[in-house]
């Protein structure tokens, strides 16, 4: 009985207590840091999406029984209102995270995907920094990269209208020269191979669009009842 | 025992993937780009080496018939330590690798080393036998990962290489890592044949 | 609409993103059973069971236990060791209630174990969202069954390819693994062209 049961059970016992006990320091150790570099994720992600304003509030609204988190901001010259959300859409292998800042008249001014899963090479491409600069310049030391360059996919949402529906439209490869043209369409041009994620990242940024005026309009209900 | 020896045999002779053809998931999975290969080795590595030194250490103590429950335990925690560190101080590699970094426990690698190897030698030659056994997972890694960055994605450690060519996007998918790892298993036999 | 996203999620597993396939999980059975067609189907069969009780059981363990505690960090030794009491267990029950089965099982079941597929889906079910979205357990479950069924579906396919290729002429080199990588190869460009179906 001994030794058949109650050993081999103190056994396992006490290895997966020891490894529980260990866990649980190193977790104690890297936890504020975790917590720490989402912040600051969070905070870069916010200025990003949002230039020249001024974040003022930063709230959480139940909005078809959903949480709907939202910041509010302020132009530093000028005063004009801008909103920052959070949205997520269902991408090709898993949610696709992002955030998304426009001003009153609900034009993007920018967007940020914060968290994906796709697959790399194709999906994942929406988080691709396009840049001339090869291998052989960095080896070279021909150009200096100390600017953080905004991913093309996402630089294609600024100045497009959140309220309407954004175009995909396929044109083979990003460069700058499309900007233009595509903005007078409220389109961006797709990842190649890869169209389940821009549809999922620009149908996510219109229902977001929707779920703020409702939250802001619930809000504004509640402040006139509590007035 | 020739210490030299426990240490080379992995990374050659005994190589897991291309000889012995275990731990080949992560191989796929994760040999996408140079710097997640690395990063996927490192991983792989720390948590060989660390089980193979406890199970070592463990290994008149545990009683035979629950050792592998022991063993799983032994490794999990290590791929935990692994997780959090990663999540703390390297969150974007801890994103790229995603869920092959809680998979390392399954890395038939790991426990086919506590089980034939540590569980039976000192804890000189398990370290040195992870170490190695490491190395050579990782130098197939590394392999694979150079020619697929190369191919699949034009681009060499996040570099593009030749400006405005369309990569071959199989390449990065499964089907580019079946055959890349097919042609390696042919070339190695072909190496083999020869001696 | 729910059954609609249910066999969504269903298709895709099995389909769109099959784990041997398109997310390269699962490989050493797949390598390993694929010889001969009888075993292929033993080895899917108690896939799908072990693969389907799993995502049900992590996900209670995660969402009731993990998360009121605090302690979602031992996510990976949770549910490893569940995995681990889980194939044990249904080995002892089926040795018990139906040896037959038992017998034509038997020495796959303690192979799941190590099968990244089964631990896989535990952690994608969590990835996913599945914890805090309605109905998360049905989703999750349907998830690991439909994982289940299209690992079965690669092994099978692909044991019926490797019987035919124990006859065809092939270059010395080639004979064994490479040319098995490079049926499987075969097979994922195949199962590429799921990718651009609209569900």
């Amino acid at each position: 009985m001994f030794n058949s049961i109650i050993k081999p059970s103190l056994v396992l016992l006490l290895v997966a207590f020891a490894a529980s006990f260990s866990l649980s320091h190193i977790q104690k150790i890297t936890y504020p840091n975790i917590i720490k570099m989402e912040k600051e994720k969070q905070d870069l992600a916010l200025k990003l999406v949002l230039p020249g304003y001024r974040i003022t509030g930063s709230k959480k609204a139940k909005v078809e029984g959903k949480e709907f988190e939202y910041w509010t901001a302020e132009k530093e010259e000028g005063g004009t209102a801008g909103y920052a959300f959070m949205v997520a859409g269902n991408g090709y292998s898993g949610p696709v995270e992002s955030i998304v800042g426009i001003d009153d008249r609900g034009t993007i001014l920018g967007m940020s995907i914060l968290k994906q899963s796709e697959t790399p090479g194709l999906g994942a491409r929406c988080v691709e920094v396009s840049s001339k600069e090869t291998l052989f310049d960095k080896l070279l030391e021909k150009t200096a990269r100390n600017e953080i360059y905004m991913p093309w996919f996402q630089k294609q949402f600024s100045g497009l209208n959140s309220g309407e529906k954004i175009r995909i439209l396929k044109k083979g490869e990003w460069n700058e020269g499309l900007m233009e043209s595509l903005r007078k369409e409220n389109a961006v041009l797709a990842i190649t191979g890869a169209t389940v994620t821009s549809v999922t990242v620009t149908e996510s940024i219109k229902n977001g669009h929707e779920l703020l005026k409702k939250a802001l309009a619930s809000g504004a209900e509640k402040k006139e009842a509590g007035k | 025992m020739n210490y030299w020896n426990e240490f080379t045999k992995g990374i050659w002779k005994k190589n897991p993937i291309l000889i012995i053809g275990i731990g080949m998931c992560p191989t796929l999975a994760v040999s996408t780009s140079v710097s997640n290969a690395l990063w996927m080795t490192l991983a792989a590595t720390f948590v060989l080496v660390c089980s193979n030194i406890l199970v070592s250490l463990a290994r008149g103590i545990t009683p035979s018939h629950i050792r592998i429950p022991v063993f799983i335990i032994i490794i999990a925690a290590f791929v935990t330590i692994v997780e959090l560190v990663l999540k703390a101080y390297q969150e974007a590699v801890y994103d790229a690798l995603g869920i092959f970094i809680p998979l390392i426990v399954v890395n038939c690698i790991i426990l086919g080393r506590a089980e034939e190897y540590a569980s039976k030698n000192n804890v000189v030659a398990s370290t040195l036998d992870g170490l190695g056994m490491g190395l050579g997972f990782g130098f197939t890694l590394t392999v694979l990962a150079f020619f697929r960055e190369i191919l699949g994605a034009n681009k060499l450690f996040g570099y593009t290489l030749i400006p405005g060519m369309e990569p071959s996007s199989a390449m990065i998918l499964a089907p580019g890592a079946f055959f890349t790892l097919a042609i390696m298993l042919g070339m190695m036999n072909w190496i083999n044949s020869r001696k | 609409m729910e059954i609609k996203v249910l066999f969504t999620i269903l298709l895709t597993t099995i389909l769109i993103n099959n784990y041997v396939l398109s997310q390269i999980l699962g490989l050493c059975p797949f390598l390993g059973v694929s010889k001969k067609l009888d075993s292929a189907i033993g080895m899917g069969l108690a896939v799908i069971f072990v693969m389907t009780l799993a995502s049900f059981i992590t996900f209670i363990i995660y969402k009731y236990v993990l998360i009121p505690f605090n302690i979602e960090y031992l996510r990976t030794i949770t549910f490893i060791l569940v995995i681990a009491a889980l194939v044990q267990l249904v080995e002892m029950m089926i040795e018990k209630f139906s040896p037959a089965l038992y017998n034509a099982l038997g020495i796959f079941l303690p192979l799941i174990t190590t099968n990244c597929a089964v631990l896989g889906v535990a952690v994608l079910n969590i990835n996913s969202g599945f914890v805090t979205a309605d109905l998360g357990i049905l989703k999750s479950v349907v998830q690991g069954f439909g994982g289940g069924v299209g690992f079965t579906l690669a092994l099978l396919l692909m044991a019926g390819i490797r019987e035919r290729l124990e006859l065809a002429p092939i270059h010395k080199n080639l004979i064994g693994l490479p040319i098995t990588f490079i049926t499987a190869g075969l097979m994922a460009l195949a199962f590429l062209g799921f990718s651009g179906m609209k569900i």
